[in-house]
């Protein structure tokens, strides 16, 4: 490559190696500390520990609270995914079409990337609260629901689940609105033209023709609902009632810090590892495969 | 019914276009931004009030409590101390990400050297490694470096950038070969060339990048949650919390609660409203 103007090798050494220094130290180190972590039973709350071997997995695969602790974020991962994207993709398209006004919607759909988590949880936290709540009265009012999510898992689940999603519009609809704007107009036009309807458009036309944007967006929005949530979990449920609302990444925080079981946290960050591999692997194979739509 | 005009007829077996199609996609627009708001604009109008317990839709009108809340909340419940630690080490780590990703990229696209692919990929593969996969053991190292409790706690493991190098990367491989040649043949040094000629060339990817590493060390909560005790460190986000803890041993009002969840919001919000341009190219150019 012509772009290799340089070649003192030792020179380019000293220019990575800030940023790899940074990544051995906290990021490789840590991430192998981790593995040989998990393979100890951590004793009297972090201060001994004693080789297990594999014994903190197989803990974790016999434990019908763990078991549940994954089914609860698979389903959680799942409705947030469909939930998010169905509403970013529906909002997209409207400021796709609108033509006055366009920026400024744009603007009043993508702020929510910019909403910390701790604020988008206790805003939520306040107004659903069950006995003092703006919205949960109204809700009560309308739908003769008692809302009541502090002891209730299914409500809990739904007012969380509600509150992530939230967040999540305004990344989708960034790359959604990208991706809509590189459809080539000729397309859109034909479809215009073919009388058809404007959900049909959307779903029939312009769906297909975004969907290499689309998987990467389900790939990052799954990095989301498992890896970037703890903040509305800590805030709104701390993982409860009853455990209906304690995903993984949550799990880990407690047996980390609340019960300084640091051999079995270690043993969940190795099997969070794995999924985000899976997860990367996954989203290297699919934007190979579009790779043709550019 | 005029079919010297193909699309107005569309228009009429479709009824899109028409003053009514029009309307209804504001409508609809302006529904669905409107409810996005909500939440934050209850959160607003109750941080004017004096209580912030809500009985009655009088109790929805803008407060006179405005000024005393947020006084109150950034001095007595300190938030004007987390509000400058999340911007101190937003700041730490927003420069030094670009700082040495810009040596980093440099390297790996101007220089000739042996394992470059492999180290491009030991960088590329960091984004395998969230906090999660590696919480205690780094919590460990950090506390073992004796920087629990520290700004260098917040900010030194978060330095290392895949995501910067990756976007720097892509963007120095669009600068035109010919500038790159013309600067060979004049003798520029790397240091020079990086200052005086990438630098100025990468001001959009620059900004964009900068905005959204901002927002994300801002918000950044798990991490000091766990590794900040003191009250004179922590960061806003964790202050949000804090305040959580004081609502529910009975000792404050809901209205000085929205004050600290709408002050830790403006910092972001600005950020991403005054450099959405950037922002959205720079997502734009990660997107391919």
């Amino acid at each position: 490559m012509s772009r290799e103007i340089y070649d003192r090798s030792w020179v380019a050494y000293l220019l990575l190696l800030p940023t790899l220094v940074v990544s051995a130290v906290f990021l490789y180190y840590p991430a192998a500390r981790a593995v040989e972590l998990s393979l100890y039973e951590t004793l009297q709350f972090g201060t001994r520990r004693l080789w297990t071997g594999l014994g903190n997995y197989e803990f974790l695969l016999t434990s019908g609270d763990y078991h549940s602790s994954i089914l609860i974020t698979l389903g959680f991962s799942v409705i947030v995914i469909i939930g998010v994207m169905a509403v970013s993709l529906a909002v997209s398209f409207l400021i796709y079409e609108v033509t006055t006004g366009q920026a400024s919607y744009l603007v009043a759909a993508i702020w929510p990337y910019a909403l910390p988590p701790a604020v988008a949880g206790i805003v939520f936290f306040y107004i659903l609260h069950p006995s003092l709540g703006v919205i949960s009265q109204p809700i009560e009012a309308l739908f003769g629901v008692n809302v009541d999510w502090f002891t209730r898992g299914g409500q809990a689940f739904v007012v969380l689940t509600v509150a992530v999603i939230w967040k999540q519009i305004g990344y989708n609809v960034i790359f959604m609105i990208a991706a809509l704007n590189n459809v080539p107009d000729a397309l859109g036009e034909v479809a215009d033209l073919d009388g058809v309807s404007r959900t049909q458009r959307l779903l029939r036309v312009y769906t297909p023709l975004i969907s290499p944007t689309l998987l990467f967006l389900a790939v990052m929005n799954t990095i989301y609902a498992f890896f970037h949530t703890f903040a509305f979990i800590d805030i709104l449920t701390q993982g409860g009632p009853g455990g209906a609302t304690n995903i993984m990444i949550y799990d880990l925080y407690r047996n980390a810090f609340e019960f300084n079981n640091h051999g079995l946290a270690s043993a969940q960050s190795v099997i969070l590892f794995l999924v985000v591999g899976a997860l990367m692997f996954l989203q290297l194979k699919v934007s190979d495969r579009y790779a043709h739509y550019g | 019914m005029s079919l010297s005009n193909p699309t107005a007829y569309v228009d009429e077996l479709t009824g899109e276009n028409t003053d009514t199609d029009k309307l209804l996609v504001h409508l609809g627009l302006f529904t669905a931004v409107l409810l996005m708001a909500l939440p934050i604009l209850i959160a607003l109008l109750v941080s004017t009030q004096q209580r912030g317990v809500i009985t009655s839709p009088a109790d929805l009108l803008p407060g006179s409590h405005m000024v005393h809340n947020y006084y109150t909340v950034m001095t007595d419940y300190n938030f004007a101390v987390y509000m400058w630690n999340s911007f101190v080490m937003s700041t730490i780590i927003v420069v030094g990400k670009l700082a040495i990703s810009l040596l980093a990229a440099l390297a790996i696209v101007y220089y000739r050297f042996p394992f470059k692919n492999l180290m491009f990929l030991l960088i590329l593969f960091t984004l395998m490694l969230p906090v999660p996969v590696r919480f205690v053991p780094l919590f460990n190292i950090v506390t073992d470096l004796g920087w629990y409790n520290s700004m260098l706690a917040l900010t030194i493991p978060y330095l290392a950038s895949a995501t910067t190098v990756f976007l720097l990367r892509q963007h120095f491989l669009s600068i035109p070969e010919s500038i790159v040649e013309t600067a060979k043949l004049d003798g520029v040094g790397p240091l020079k060339f990086l200052v005086y000629v990438l630098i100025p060339m990468s001001k959009g990817m620059l900004a964009g990048v900068s905005v959204i590493m901002f927002i994300y060390a801002w918000n950044q909560y798990l991490w000091p949650l766990v590794i900040i005790d003191s009250q004179s460190q922590q960061v806003t986000q964790v202050g949000i919390t804090l305040l959580q803890g004081d609502i529910q041993a009975g000792e404050l009002q809901w209205s000085i609660v929205m004050a600290g969840a709408i002050i830790t919001l403006i910092p972001p919000l600005l950020a991403l409203i005054a450099f959405r341009k950037p922002l959205l190219e720079t997502f734009g150019v990660q997107q391919k």
